[in-house]
């Protein structure tokens, strides 16, 4: 199911062209998903997971409610390590390391695989705490402003807020809140970035102005979007996965059905369930 | 797993859309049978009529193309839906210039009312027209019925007007010489190219309804160039 | 349109009316056994203040013990001191373990181990008093001279499940996604309570030390064995016995001068100002608190 990946960006008027096409040579990979299943206690949420994250592009998952995007996500910085009576079976190899590995500590994985949640979570600090205090509790102390300025540079925050470094982070706005929490997470330089529904919260110019972030994101972070807003993964991601709940003999677990370009997902899809669901024939 | 229709509205609509076409559809092989009539009996009321009826084809052209423009700014289509969208815009344009080209041919035959007409060349016409109204409702009726098969075999049937359209143009070589016929043949090469012309549209159609059954745009191999 | 009721008055039948009754006489009860209890407390504090009140004074509060059947006024300067001193040192003690537990509890602990320790906090909250001192006498102050670490040690038994539950009850407050979002900043789960749930849990641990301060303060019963001999000056030293407040009250009470009835009420009076003042503070801050968690 997964295809070798070009470094430019699709156009879509080129779908007519490509079955002439040579394959295209792979991109790094950053995750390698193989074989994933997990379950919490004996509830299965996800299985039969093969997909492959490629570096410096934006991966979106898709799917109805339930059908183990969360989940997913999560197991790839270890935030599942947190529920108590999670199980998985499986790899998810980090550059070619078991994230799961004997030996492997969780708090080493998420220095390098960050995540801002669906709600904005500042702590009750002000904003320069906020995006100083994991840099200063992971030993990175030296030159700590500019490592933070840089920080709310890059989360497009800086400008409104470098007047007000030591006012309270819940003085901001919604939006403003959650590029905080961006800021926050790419303190500490990580390599990828997982976003679990980031702007579901927000109106609708706040998520416009995520969703630019995140296409100069991509140029410095690997990015994986949890998103069920459709037309959100359509406009901003460069590949696409689509996750759908299977009932078998009464048991549901959510499994991956389809992950391809962007422009393939939404014009073409291999899959006739990825087709129902894009075109909102089911739910 | 059930693939219950969430969006019931805009199945409608799309329904509703498509229905529209296919009425359009069947005004212009209306306007193209009331031009090839008008041109075999000379008839110039009837000619007019066509140019009139223009009009009723215009405004349903002008209407599809507004649906077609608030569906998508309403319904952000995708997928095979958007391909149906797509489909449908350029079906209607093809639809609207084959009307004209109707208009076109009752001009002429307004044109050559008091003229000496050569009568096997007049037959062989209208036996191409023929032929042009069953291609347009076949590339109708494949896309109604979504009928790839249906689709590629216009490009035999225009095929077939194209070479009548090749056997005129000898034949009018042939008796270009006599003065008398002149007029009316330099005006009947123009009607042979126009049937040859909404032939091309009616292959174009079925190329819509490729497309939206394969997902890939294709030219289908073109008569014209050989 | 919908069809309207042709007689429509709005006004309700009799099972309307009849229930209409009984929420009146519910709210009537309800509110006269508030008043009660309100009562209660206004009388206490009433008649304390009218039988004590008048032998407050400056000097009542600033001098040293009078001596007895002398006459002298005296005051209860060393009392106060003493007491400070003994419930000073049970915070100090009850206040980090008391967190520590807490923490333990609510970030750390398995929820078999979890359901263990906190039915022993449980129980220890429920432990009468007399027990404690009791238990503190023969263990620290049987064949040894009374001391006033014993009675903070005492003290900081009856504190201790106090703080603890407070402790537990704002580290709740404080949501799941404030340590989430640590967590995934890749801190370690302790550096996570130390930078971030604690400090947010601040302003309600102190206030539950608080809470648990004014109720140490009028404790009695684990101070009774262990410091109740004492001299009438202030004494600072807690190796030696500490006078204080609710054991004097006791020893007052059971006198034959009356002066002393009226010096125990005078400091009983003392005493209630003190737990009230701490409680309101203790609690409006606590409101505060909660209000900014959201």
């Amino acid at each position: 199911m997964t295809q070798g990946v070009t470094m430019s960006p699709m156009r879509p008027v080129e779908v007519a062209e490509r079955q002439d096409e040579a394959p295209s040579q792979a991109g790094d990979t950053v995750f390698d998903i193989q074989g994933l299943q997990a379950s919490y206690g004996s509830n299965v949420a996800v299985k039969e997971v093969d997909l492959e994250i490629y570096r410096n592009m934006i991966t979106a998952v898709i799917g109805p409610s339930g059908c183990g995007k969360s989940t997913f996500i999560r197991c790839l910085n270890r935030m599942n390590d947190e529920v108590p009576g999670f199980r998985h079976e499986g790899k998810i190899l980090y550059h070619g390391v078991d994230l799961y590995g004997d030996g492997v500590e969780p708090v080493e994985v998420r220095r390098r695989i960050g995540m801002v949640f669906q709600k904005a979570n500042p702590f009750p600090k002000s904003i320069y705490d906020n995006v100083a205090w994991a840099p200063r509790v992971l030993g990175l102390k030296k030159n700590l402003d500019e490592r933070v300025e840089k920080a709310l540079q890059s989360a497009a925050l800086w400008d409104d807020v470098k007047d007000r470094l030591k006012r309270s982070a819940l003085s901001l706005s919604g939006g403003q809140q959650q590029r905080l929490c961006i800021a926050r997470a790419i303190a500490i330089e990580p390599e990828a970035l997982l976003l679990d529904e980031p702007a579901s919260a927000l109106d609708p110019i706040a998520t416009q102005r995520i969703e630019e972030l995140m296409h100069e994101l991509k140029r410095d972070y690997t990015i994986v979007i949890v998103t069920h807003n459709m037309q959100q993964a359509a406009r901003v991601a460069d590949r696409t996965a689509f996750f759908s709940l299977e009932v078998d003999d009464g048991s549901r677990a959510g499994v991956l059905v389809e992950y391809d370009e962007t422009a393939k997902i939404f014009t073409a899809p291999s899959d006739k369930r990825t087709e129902d669901y894009v075109t909102g024939r089911f739910g | 797993m059930a693939s219950e229709n969430v969006r019931v509205t805009f199945q409608e609509e799309l329904d509703q859309l498509e229905a529209s076409l296919q009425e359009e559809g069947s005004l212009v092989l209306r306007a193209l049978r009331g031009s090839l009539n008008a041109l075999a009996q000379r008839d110039l009321e009837l000619a007019d009529e066509v140019i009139a009826f223009d009009d009723e084809i215009d405004r349903h052209y002008l209407r599809i193309e507004q649906e077609v423009e608030l569906l998508l700014a309403r319904q952000t289509p995708v997928a095979g839906d958007l391909r149906l969208v797509l489909a449908l815009l350029h079906i209607n344009l093809h639809l609207e210039r084959m009307a004209d080209y109707c208009v076109t041919i009752a001009k002429l035959t307004k044109l050559v009312a008091d003229v000496e007409a050569d009568a096997a060349l007049l037959q062989s016409l209208v036996e191409m027209g023929d032929r042009a109204e069953e291609m347009i409702r076949v590339s109708l009726d494949s896309f109604a019925n979504r009928d790839l098969a249906g689709a590629e075999s216009l490009v035999d049937l225009d095929e077939l007007i194209d070479r009548s359209n090749r056997r005129f143009v000898e034949r009018v070589v042939e008796i270009v010489a006599e003065p008398g016929l002149r007029e009316w043949v330099l005006r009947m090469v123009i009607v042979s190219r126009t049937i040859e012309r909404i032939g091309d549209h009616a292959v174009d159609i079925g190329e819509q309804t490729a497309y939206l059954l394969t997902a890939e745009f294709r030219e289908f191999t073109d008569a014209s160039h050989r | 349109m919908a069809a309207v009721e042709p007689t429509l008055t709005l006004r309700g039948d009799g099972r309307v009316r009849r229930r209409r009754i009984a929420n009146r006489v519910a709210e009537v009860l309800a509110t006269v056994a508030a008043l009660a209890a309100v009562a209660v407390l206004g009388i206490v504090v009433w008649s304390v203040a009218k039988r004590g009140a008048g032998a407050l004074s400056w000097g009542f509060l600033t001098h040293d013990l009078p001596i007895p059947f002398s006459g002298q006024s005296g005051g209860i300067a060393p009392l106060i001191v003493g007491s400070a001193i003994l419930v000073g040192l049970a915070a100090a003690i009850a206040l980090p373990v008391g967190v520590c537990i807490a923490v333990f509890l609510e970030e750390f602990a398995r929820p078999a181990v979890r359901a263990g320790i906190q039915l022993a906090v449980d129980l220890l909250n429920g432990l009468p008093s007399i027990i404690i001192g009791v238990f503190v006498f023969g263990l620290l102050v049987y064949g040894h001279p009374q001391n006033g670490w014993a009675g903070s040690i005492g003290l900081a038994i009856v504190m201790l499940p106090l703080v603890t539950r407070a402790t537990q009850e704002v580290l709740r407050l404080v949501p799941r996604s404030q340590r989430e979002g640590a967590l995934a900043l890749g801190a370690s789960r302790w550096r996570t309570v130390l930078g971030i749930t604690l400090p947010s849990a601040l302003g309600g641990i102190l206030t539950g030390t608080v809470l648990a301060v004014a109720r140490a303060a009028g404790e009695t019963a684990p101070l009774l064995f262990v410091t109740s001999i004492y001299g009438r000056t202030i004494e600072l030293n807690p190796s030696h016995a500490l006078p204080n407040l609710p054991v004097q009250i006791f020893i007052w009470s059971e006198s034959s001068d009356p002066e002393d009835h009226k010096r125990a009420w005078a400091s009983a009076l003392v005493l209630i100002l003190f737990v009230l003042a701490t409680s309101l503070i203790a609690r409006l801050a606590l409101a505060r608190f909660r209000r900014r968690m959201g």
